[in-house]
C-alpha cells in the first residue's frame, strides 16, 4: 500500500511538472502582453552614472529619459526631455528648454535642477559615460536658468557635445539621496533600483536570472502604439543554441547573438523574422605601429593589400559590408577614401620589397578573443594570405582581459590584434579620437597610432562650431589615417536579431550597441 | 589548507595579465577614470599590502567587493551558492540512487547483458562531454518533445517562495507551494541528469569492482553456506563493505561536481557560482574568484569530513580500532 501511495504521489508530481512547462509565445499577465527578450549578457548595474554596455543601456534607456534621444536609421537626435535647444556659434554654451509635463515615476516633475544634479553626479563619480564630456564640462559650468531651462557652459567649444547627451540620463535626486549610504551618492541603491522618468519601471530584478520591467501606462510622452508591450522580461540565456531553441519554441520573442550559421535557418522558419541592418561596429586588425616588425609602414601596407577582404564577407555569409574608410558608414562626414586597400598581391609585393623585410621570412602574432569563432576564421585567412608574402602568422587566442592587458602597452601589444569597436555617437570625433594619442592603452588604441598632424587635425575639428568647417578636416583625417595603415580596415557586420512575427514596432538605429533594442516602440499584435 | 588556498588564488589572480580597474571602468574610460577606480579598490597599493588587507577582511568575514557587480562578494555568494548546492546535491543523489544499485546488479550478474549494459552506460557517462549532452537533452526533451523547459530555475512569471533556507526546492516544500516546487523540479530535471551522469558512471564502476571483490570473501561464502538469502547477502553484508571505497568516490565526486558546474550552468542558465566565477574570471574580478575558490575548498573539506565520519558508521572496525 505504501509503495502504491508513493508511486501515486510521484505520478501526480510528474504530471504537475509536465503541466507547468511553458509553451506560450509571449507571456500574459492579466491583460498585459509581456515581451520576452532572451539575451546573453547580464545587467550588473543600471546606475546611469556608473556603466554602460548594450544590455545595461537597453534597460537604462527603458527606465530613464535623456534630454535628447537617438532615433532611426540614419540616427537622428530628437527632442525628448528637452523640447528644443540652442548653442552659441563656437559650440561653447548649450541651452536646453525642458518639456513641462515630464514626470518621474514617483510623480515628481522633471526639472532643470534634476538635470543639473544628474550631470553633476556623473561628473563627480567619474565613471561610466563621464569620459564623454568630462574634458569640457565641469560642475560649475552647469547652470539652472529657471525651472525648465538649463545651460551648459563648456571649458572650450566642443561641437560633438550634443551627440553624447543622449547617453546622459536624468535621475530624480530625491529617492537617490534618500538612499545614500556613506556618501556614495546612491550608487549602491541605484545598482538595482531606478529613479527615472522613462517609459518603463522595474518590476523584478533577479540578478543573474532575469530582469522584468513594466510599462508606465501614464508615461508623460505617451505610447506610439495602442498595442505597446505591457512589460519586458530580459531573460538570460547564455548559449546561442539555447537562445535559438527558445525562439523556435516560442519561449522568447526576441533573441540576439545567434551565430551567423544560425540566423539563416531561423530566418526561414515560419513565424520568425530576422531584421538585418548594417551596423556601426567596425572590425579591424590593429597593427602595433610602435614595435618591430609592424612599425614598418611598408610592411603594414603590404599586409593590407595582401588581405582577402571578401573572405570577411563569406565568414558572415554575406551579411556585412566592407569598410571604405576608417569611419563607419553611418558616421557623419564619412567619405569613401580613394584607393582604400583591397586585395592586390602585386601591390602587396611592391610594398613588401620597400620594407625592411623584402623577402618576408618573419613570423607575426595575431591575437583574438578566445571563443569568437569569426575572429579565429579571420586568423586562418591571414595565415593563408600572408603566406603568399612568405610571412608566417601565429594565431593566439586570449581571453578578453588578457588581450586588453596585452594591448595596453606598446611593448606588449601584439603585431596584429582583432578588434571590434562600436562608436558611442554618430559624430566623427567619436571615431577619429580612437586614433588620438589619448586613446593609447584602450583596446581600440592598441595600434598606438602616431601622427602629430592627424592628432592636430582631430583636436582642431572637435572645437569648431560649424559643420562646414569640420567636414573637410574629417575628410582629411580619414585619408591620412588610411595612408598610414595602422590597421587592416575590415568590415561592418550586420546587426541581426531573431523576432517572433507578432512583435511589431522594431526600430533599428546603428548607433545602438550590438544586441541593444529600443524597447519603447515595441508592440505585440497577436494573430 | 584554506590559508594555502587563499595564498595560491591570490598569487595566480594577480600574475595573469590584464588590468581589472581598466576592465571595470569600461572600454572608453580615460586614464583618470581608471585611476579613480584603482584607488577606490586599493589596486594601486603594493601586492603584499593588498594581500594583507584581503586577509584582514577575510578574518572579519569580509570577502571583498566585486568590481563587476559592485556588491559584497559574500552577498553574491549567498545568492548564487544555494542554487549550485541544490543542483549538485540533486545530481549526486541521482548518481548514488542509480549508480550504487546498478553497480551492485552488474557485479551480481557479471558478464550478463545487465553488466554489459551498465558498462555502456558508464563509458558513455565518462566520455560524453556535459556541454554536448546538455545541448542534446535540451534539443530532444525540451525543444522537440516539449516535455521539460529549456533552462532557468523557474518559469518566467513564477515567483519564488519567500526564502527560509534560500534553497528553492526546500523553501517551496516548507511553504507548501506545490506548483512552484513542480516548476522548480521541471527546470532542474535536465541539468541534474546532465551533471549526474559522469558521477553516476564512476560510482557504478567503483561499486561494481568493490562488490566483485567482496563477493569473493570468505564471510560471504560462509553466509551462503549458512543458507542466507542472496538478497540479504548482497544488500546487507556485501554492499556495506563495498560501500567504503564507493563512499570515498562519492565524497570526491561531490567536491569535483561543485567545482565543475560551469558548463551545465551555462547551457541551462542555472544561476549558480560556476557562472558567477566565470563571469568574474573574464572580467579579471579577483575578489569573487578568490571567494568562490575558498567556498569550494571549504565544501570539499566538509564533504571529505562527512565521508570520514560515514566510514565509521559503516565499518565498526574504524569506529572502534580495537575491534577485529
Amino acid at each position: 500500500m505504501r509503495i502504491a501511495r508513493c508511486l501515486s504521489c510521484l505520478l501526480t508530481l510528474a504530471l504537475l511538472v509536465l503541466a507547468v512547462v511553458p509553451v506560450a509565445a509571449f507571456e500574459r499577465v492579466g491583460d498585459k502582453k509581456i515581451l520576452v527578450f532572451a539575451g546573453r549578457q547580464e545587467v550588473p548595474t543600471i546606475d546611469p552614472s556608473i556603466k554602460y554596455d548594450w544590455s545595461i543601456r537597453m534597460m537604462q534607456q527603458a527606465l530613464y529619459d535623456g534630454l535628447v534621444k537617438y532615433v532611426g536609421n540614419p540616427p537622428e537626435i530628437q527632442p525628448w526631455l528637452a523640447e528644443k535647444w540652442e548653442s552659441t556659434p563656437d559650440a561653447r554654451i548649450w541651452t536646453f528648454h525642458l518639456v513641462k509635463n515630464a514626470k518621474f515615476h514617483n510623480g515628481d516633475p522633471v526639472t532643470a535642477e534634476a538635470v543639473r544634479w544628474s550631470f553633476a553626479r556623473t561628473l563627480k563619480l567619474n565613471q561610466g559615460p563621464a569620459w564623454m564630456l568630462s574634458d569640457f564640462l565641469k560642475e560649475d559650468g552647469i547652470k539652472v536658468l529657471d525651472e525648465h531651462t538649463i545651460q551648459f557652459t563648456l571649458t572650450q567649444g566642443y561641437a560633438p557635445f550634443l551627440s553624447f547627451v543622449p547617453w546622459w540620463y536624468v535621475m530624480n535626486p530625491k529617492p537617490v539621496m534618500a538612499n545614500e549610504q556613506a556618501g556614495d551618492l546612491g550608487q549602491k541603491w541605484l545598482t538595482d533600483n531606478e529613479a527615472g522618468s522613462g517609459p518603463f519601471r522595474i518590476k523584478r530584478w533577479q540578478q543573474g536570472v532575469l530582469y522584468e520591467i513594466e510599462a508606465v501606462e501614464s508615461y508623460w510622452k505617451g505610447w506610439p502604439s495602442k498595442d505597446h508591450v505591457g512589460g519586458v522580461i530580459l531573460k538570460l540565456v547564455r548559449e546561442a543554441a539555447a537562445q535559438r531553441a527558445a525562439l523556435l519554441r516560442g519561449e522568447a520573442d526576441i533573441v540576439e547573438g545567434l551565430t551567423p550559421e544560425d540566423y539563416e535557418p531561423v530566418g526561414k522558419t515560419p513565424g520568425i523574422v530576422v531584421p538585418n541592418f548594417p551596423g556601426m561596429t567596425t572590425f579591424g586588425i590593429k597593427m602595433n605601429t610602435q614595435k618591430a616588425p609592424t612599425n614598418d609602414a611598408n610592411l603594414r601596407k603590404a599586409m593590407a593589400y595582401a588581405f582577402d577582404y571578401d573572405a570577411l564577407l563569406k565568414i558572415y555569409n554575406g551579411n556585412a559590408v566592407l569598410q571604405t574608410s576608417p569611419f563607419p558608414n553611418a558616421t557623419r562626414g564619412h567619405i569613401a577614401v580613394p584607393g582604400f586597400p583591397r586585395q592586390d598581391l602585386a601591390k602587396a609585393k611592391e610594398f613588401l620589397a620597400k620594407s625592411a623585410y623584402p623577402t618576408g621570412g618573419i613570423e607575426l602574432e595575431y591575437v583574438y578573443v578566445q571563443g569568437l569563432e569569426e575572429e579565429r576564421k579571420m586568423g586562418l585567412v591571414l595565415i593563408d594570405n600572408l603566406g603568399k608574402l612568405n610571412l608566417k602568422v601565429k594565431v593566439v587566442p586570449l581571453t578578453w582581459p588578457n588581450m586588453v592587458g596585452r594591448g595596453g602597452k606598446p611593448e606588449t601589444s601584439p603585431d596584429l590584434m582583432a578588434v571590434f569597436a562600436t562608436p558611442v555617437s554618430t559624430d566623427p570625433d567619436a571615431v577619429a579620437y580612437q586614433y588620438h594619442k589619448n586613446s593609447w592603452g584602450k583596446y581600440y588604441g592598441s595600434s598606438f597610432y602616431s601622427n602629430a598632424d592627424v592628432w592636430g587635425l582631430i583636436e582642431r575639428a572637435r572645437t569648431l562650431g560649424k559643420w562646414e568647417e569640420r567636414a573637410p578636416l574629417y575628410a582629411e583625417i580619414q585619408k591620412r589615417i588610411s595612408a598610414d595603415a595602422p590597421e587592416i580596415f575590415g568590415m561592418l557586420a550586420n546587426r541581426r536579431w531573431g523576432l517572433r512575427d507578432h512583435v511589431k514596432g522594431f526600430v533599428f538605429s546603428p548607433v545602438r550597441f550590438t544586441g541593444e533594442v529600443d524597447l519603447y516602440p515595441l508592440a505585440i499584435v497577436a494573430k | 589548507m584554506l590559508f594555502g588556498l587563499s595564498c595560491l588564488t591570490f598569487a595566480i589572480s594577480h600574475v595573469v595579465p590584464g588590468d581589472p580597474a581598466r576592465l571595470a571602468a569600461g572600454p572608453d574610460a580615460n586614464q583618470a577614470m581608471v585611476d579613480t577606480l584603482r584607488a577606490k579598490y586599493g589596486l594601486d597599493r603594493p601586492l603584499p599590502v593588498q594581500f594583507a588587507r584581503y586577509l584582514r577582511g577575510l578574518a572579519a568575514g569580509d570577502l571583498g567587493e566585486s568590481l563587476r557587480s559592485r556588491n559584497a562578494v559574500a552577498a553574491d555568494l549567498a545568492q548564487y551558492f544555494p542554487n549550485t548546492f541544490e543542483l549538485v546535491t540533486l545530481a549526486l543523489l541521482l548518481a548514488v540512487a542509480v549508480g550504487v544499485p546498478l553497480g551492485m546488479l552488474a557485479a551480481v550478474h557479471r558478464d550478463t547483458w545487465i553488466d554489459q549494459g551498465a558498462r555502456v552506460l558508464s563509458v558513455s557517462g565518462v566520455a560524453l562531454p556535459a556541454f554536448w549532452l546538455g545541448l542534446m537533452l535540451q534539443l530532444l526533451i525540451a525543444l522537440h518533445l516539449g516535455w521539460l523547459p529549456l533552462g532557468g530555475r523557474l518559469g518566467l512569471t513564477a515567483t519564488p517562495p519567500a526564502p527560509i533556507t534560500h534553497l528553492l526546492l526546500v523553501d517551496a516544500l516548507l511553504r507548501g507551494e506545490w506548483r512552484t516546487m513542480a516548476d522548480a523540479l521541471a527546470h532542474a530535471a535536465l541539468p541534474v541528469v546532465t551533471l549526474s551522469l559522469p558521477a553516476l558512471a564512476s560510482i557504478m564502476r567503483v561499486n561494481r569492482a568493490e562488490m566483485l571483490e567482496t563477493l569473493q570473501q570468505d564471510y560471504i561464502k560462509t553466509a551462503r553456506a549458512q543458507g542466507f538469502s542472496g538478497f540479504r547477502i548482497v544488500c546487507r553484508y556485501a554492499l556495506r563493505n563495498a560501500m567504503i571505497p564507493t563512499l570515498a568516490m562519492i565524497g570526491l565526486r561531490y567536491g569535483w561536481m561543485l567545482g565543475s558546474t560551469i558548463l551545465v550552468e551555462t547551457v541551462f542558465d542555472w544561476p549558480g557560482i560556476g557562472l558567477y566565477a566565470v563571469n568574474a574570471a573574464v572580467s579579471s574580478d579577483f575578489a569573487p574568484i578568490m571567494g568562490v575558490t575558498l567556498l569550494l575548498g571549504l565544501n570539499f573539506m566538509l564533504a571529505n569530513l562527512l565521508v570520514d565520519l560515514a566510514y565509521g558508521w559503516l565499518d565498526p572496525r574504524i569506529r572502534r580500532p580495537g575491534l577485529t
